[in-house]
């Protein structure tokens, strides 16, 4: 036997002895890991909110004071609302969408899936800069509209609340979509036929059968839609909202670190924000683990009842997946408008065409890429190592601490980006100056991205035979050398897709970039929102916005190509089927 | 006619392999309060047929009548509207509703008022002994406890036929055959007509009035389990119930006083009674099927002067219970079920007897 400690430890040994095995030592690394990159920091966020301003002493002055300005309050329940119609929205496109996919037999269902499921990796503030140009008040829309002289003043369709509910639906669509399809499909339809034996018709079977038995799936998806305007700060900014907690969030630290007072209150909101998401989620899981559904039902491998709709049903099902796809296409759609135009203003249509953005991009902001390629990467190289270890520690072993370990990293799957941000601005500063150094970026994207890939490494190893690798062990190999040359060849295609959807969201990452940055670290997401803000000729964001929108749509192409599909790719093995 | 009437069922499945005959032709007649059994191996479209009484599947032509009542070609008859009970193979109980709830659904939809509803509840549970369980979820129950929710529900409305899909297919061997019993006396106390669908033989000897046999979406034979083990109708249904020894031949002679034929087969010449004469043809080859424990292995002494072969024992396994021994008698391996303290080792000579009255003649 080689010399992993793991196969030496014999089990009547105790005492210290035992506890010094590979795997443990192994564990302590992880939450050294853990500590000083999301417990530390986090924790030192937190203490940061109770802290008096430009004082020593700790108290609850801070929440007071948020609590008692109207505008603070206000923004609380303001987000809440939001979150609120965000759902609202997304269940009500969402809910016959996955039907339809789920559900018909319909020609040309993978490709409307794929459109569906496109604004996943679709950076929201992409989606929000194009639809500002197409519904804005002087965009496309509006002055077609007026053109063709149907209306006589522009109609605000976007800006406002409204506005950012309707964009953050269509981003957050695909997780709403994909839950409830993956729980459409995985219904055994014996249930829903004996509903039907007993005498439940169409509507009636929906609601007190197929609807309920859905739940548990449907809010594994809501929960991340219910969490997202808690962390998104630049979708409601570009529509002209900014009482919301990330929006200010992100105004109050960004632009006015040195007023304490504002300070404190921007720290409060991303605490109260990050409060509200974790709390959200434990609820969920508590309620979740509680009313399993465990039926002896052995699940279906058909994908569920399909049927053939009748004829009405078909066409409104094809205008509606058109609807849906017109929303989501018009992205990179207008993007490419914008980016190889110029000066695209008050015209529904551009007039001249040009390439100078893409120019400008390759001659004067290479810098952008490159950093964009190598924050992403090293995060990328560090998250596969770290999350590979989480996932063998988890699932193989019986290491102190493994299951701390899993709650922590799930806990960040919810954690608003916002607050990963803030935190490492607070406590990478003094003390342990890590924010002064480029590592801060990929760190930080390890942070917030490290739980996709964890995930889908989990799932990979979970399907992965134990006996493969004993067997592995009885003819004579190391444990390490099991994991060489047995389990990650094995793991591999499993985790390449994970690999590519860490790449793609942490390429596109800004809610914590926008922090960290400092002169010569901006990545392509905060150059594009920096040159929007500057209020630049427009088309330049554009031109970056398509050439991320390009980049991301071709890696995310290379893994369905591998992975089996874009429905496995995005959603990861796990979420389907079990 | 029957009270359930099934008259040249016709199903197509398009898969990726091409189009499959789920029922090709299917014609059954099912009498008042019969059990009959539609047992086959998976994908003889014994399912198929069910579902096609149950309304959840659409025949691509003939018809299925209840009670006189067609239900495809006067227009498609919905499931809920044809008097029947189901239970599935999954069980299907609803894992959000507790036992009343799932049990009481059909007469909510039927709006009978509340006391009514829980009055007939608890009497069915009752029945089928989960009395006291109405507030528990399925989640919180065995399987053997699942599987009478779903019967109690299937039988709540009262219906005129009750169909089962191998209901019993995912419970542990003991229980399974406790609940066979069990279903068997709630439904003839019930005085139910039920069609029940299994790929178990022995579910099916045990539990059936008739068996009908479907091998490749055709209906083989439809008879009394008795009949079925003894009479089988097609090499098919010899070799699918029970296990039996199946020998070709070639019919020689037809002896026409007795009633016995002479074939000549694998063994020599064997005689074998034959029920219906007219069947057979002289020179028409056929098989011979006989039972293991029909065939007698003899000492040196026995009254018979036909039908007797000599052979070397080539296996003995033992059960326990019984001993079959593997006799090879010239190029044919035939298996005879022994008393367990009968002699004879392997490597050793032996001679076994066939009584014409247990050898059957199938059509080749």
């Amino acid at each position: 036997m080689g010399g992993a400690g793991g196969l030496l430890a014999h089990p009547h040994q105790h005492g210290i002895r035992s506890l010094i095995r590979v795997d443990n030592l192994l564990a302590a690394f992880a939450w050294l890991v853990v500590a000083f990159l999301i417990i530390y920091p986090l924790s030192f966020l937190v203490v940061d909110s109770f802290r008096v301003a430009g004082s020593d002493r700790f108290g609850l002055q801070n929440y007071r004071a948020f609590f008692s300005e109207p505008y603070y309050m206000g923004a609380f329940l303001k987000t809440f609302m939001l979150s609120g119609l965000v759902l609202l929205t997304t269940t009500v496109l969402g809910l016959p969408l996955a039907y339809i996919l789920a559900r018909y037999r319909l020609r040309g269902q993978t490709v409307f899936t794929a459109l569906t499921i496109l604004p996943i990796v679709l950076p929201a503030y992409a989606g929000a800069f194009a639809w500002v140009v197409f519904f804005g008040r002087f965009g496309t829309l509006n002055l077609l509209l007026m053109q063709w002289g149907i209306i006589s003043r522009p109609i605000n369709f976007i800006s406002g609340l409204h506005g950012v509910v309707f964009m953050q639906a269509i981003h957050l669509l695909p997780f709403m979509v994909l839950s409830l399809l993956a729980a459409f499909t995985s219904i055994d339809p014996d249930l829903e036929e004996a509903a039907e034996v007993e005498g439940a018709s169409g509507i009636r079977r929906f609601f007190t059968v197929t609807l309920p038995l859905c739940t548990p799936s449907y809010l594994a998806g809501a929960i991340l839609v219910f969490l997202w305007p808690f962390t998104d700060w630049l979708t409601p900014m570009i529509f002209g909202v900014i009482d919301l907690l990330p929006s200010i969030a992100y105004i109050n630290i960004a632009y006015h670190f040195t007023d304490v007072g504002r300070k404190y209150m921007g720290i409060v909101s991303v605490v109260l924000s990050s409060g509200v998401c974790v709390a959200a989620f434990l609820l969920l899981k508590a309620w979740v683990e509680r009313k399993r559904y465990t039926g002896l039902s052995k699940g279906t491998t058909l994908g569920g009842r399909t049927i053939r709709p009748k004829p009405l049903v078909r066409v409104a099902s094809y205008l509606y997946m058109l609807f849906v796809s017109a929303l989501v296409l018009l992205i990179p759609i207008v993007l490419g408008l914008s980016g190889f135009s110029r000066r695209w203003v008050l015209t529904p249509f551009p007039q001249h065409w040009t390439l100078d953005n893409f120019r400008t991009i390759f001659t004067g902001a290479t810098r952008l890429i490159s950093n964009s390629f190598l924050f992403s990467g090293v995060a990328l190289g560090i998250g596969v190592l770290f999350g590979l270890l989480m996932a063998y520690l988890i699932v193989r072993t019986k290491a102190l601490g493994r299951s701390g370990l899993e709650f922590v990293s799930t806990l960040m799957l919810v954690f608003p980006g916002v607050a990963v941000g803030v935190a490492y601005l607070t406590a990478f500063w003094h003390g342990i100056p890590l924010a002064t150094h480029w590592m801060v970026m990929p760190l930080a994207l390890f942070v917030r991205r490290m739980p996709y890939f964890q995930r889908m490494a989990h799932a990979a190893y979970q399907q992965l035979d134990p006996c493969l690798e004993e067997a592995a062990e009885v003819a004579g190999a190391s444990k390490l050398r099991t994991f060489l040359t047995i389990s990650l060849p094995l793991l591999l295609k499993g985790i390449f897709v994970g690999v590519i959807m860490f790449f793609i969201m942490a390429f596109q990452e800004i809610s914590t970039a926008i922090f960290l940055y400092r002169g010569g670290w901006e990545t392509l997401p905060v150059g594009l929102y920096l040159n929007w803000h500057r209020g630049m000729e427009f088309g330049f964001a554009a031109a970056l916005a398509f050439m991320m929108v390009v980049i991301v749509f071709v890696m995310l192409m290379v893994a369905a190509k591998i992975g089996g599909g874009v429905l496995n790719v995005a959603w990861g093995s796990s979420g389907r089927g079990k | 006619m029957g009270f359930i009437d099934i008259r040249n069922l016709v199903k197509r499945f398009r898969t990726k392999y091409g189009e499959v005959l789920a029922a090709d032709n299917v014609c059954l007649e099912i009498e008042k309060a019969e059990l009959i059994t539609l047992l086959g191996p998976s994908g003889c479209g014994k399912t198929t047929t069910l579902r096609c009484i149950a309304g959840l599947e659409r025949p691509d032509s003939g018809d299925v009548l209840i009670d006189g009542a067609p239900m495809f070609s006067q227009g498609f008859v919905p499931p809920a509207k044809r008097g029947i009970g189901m239970v599935f193979q999954n069980y299907a109980v609803w894992p959000h509703m507790t036992v009343f709830a799932n049990v009481a659904y059909g007469l909510k939809l039927e709006g009978v008022p509340r006391r009514t509803r829980e009055a007939r509840v608890r009497e069915m549970l009752d029945v089928v002994g989960l009395a006291g369980l109405e507030r528990r979820y399925p989640g919180q129950m065995s399987g053997g406890q699942q599987q009478r929710v779903a019967l109690a529900r299937a039988l709540m409305r009262h219906p005129k036929v009750l169909l089962l899909d191998e209901p019993l297919s995912n419970l542990d061997a003991k229980l399974r055959e406790k609940m066979r019993f069990e279903i068997r006396d709630i439904v003839s106390r019930m005085e139910m007509t039920a069609v029940y669908v299994t790929h178990d033989q022995a579910e099916a000897m045990v539990l059936s009035d008739r068996v009908a046999i479907m091998d490749q979406g055709k209906l083989v034979q439809v008879a009394k389990p008795d009949e079925i083990y003894h009479v089988p109708a097609s090499r098919f249904v010899a070799d699918f119930i029970g296990t039996t020894n199946i020998v070709e031949g070639q019919v020689e002679e037809i002896l026409d006083d007795t009633g016995l034929v002479g074939l000549r087969t694998g063994l020599g010449r064997t005689l074998c009674r034959v029920r219906d004469r007219a069947a057979v043809a002289k020179g028409e080859p056929v098989y011979l099927s006989i039972r293991p424990e029909d065939i007698e292995v003899i000492n040196s002494t026995h009254g018979a002067r036909d039908n007797i072969y000599t052979g070397t024992i080539t296996e003995r396994a033992y059960l326990g219970h019984l001993l079959y021994l593997f006799i090879r008698v010239r190029d044919t391996v035939i298996r005879a079920q022994c008393h367990p303290r009968q002699a004879g080792s392997e490597g050793e000579e032996t001679r076994i007897y066939l009584d014409p009255a247990k050898c059957v003649v199938l059509p080749s």
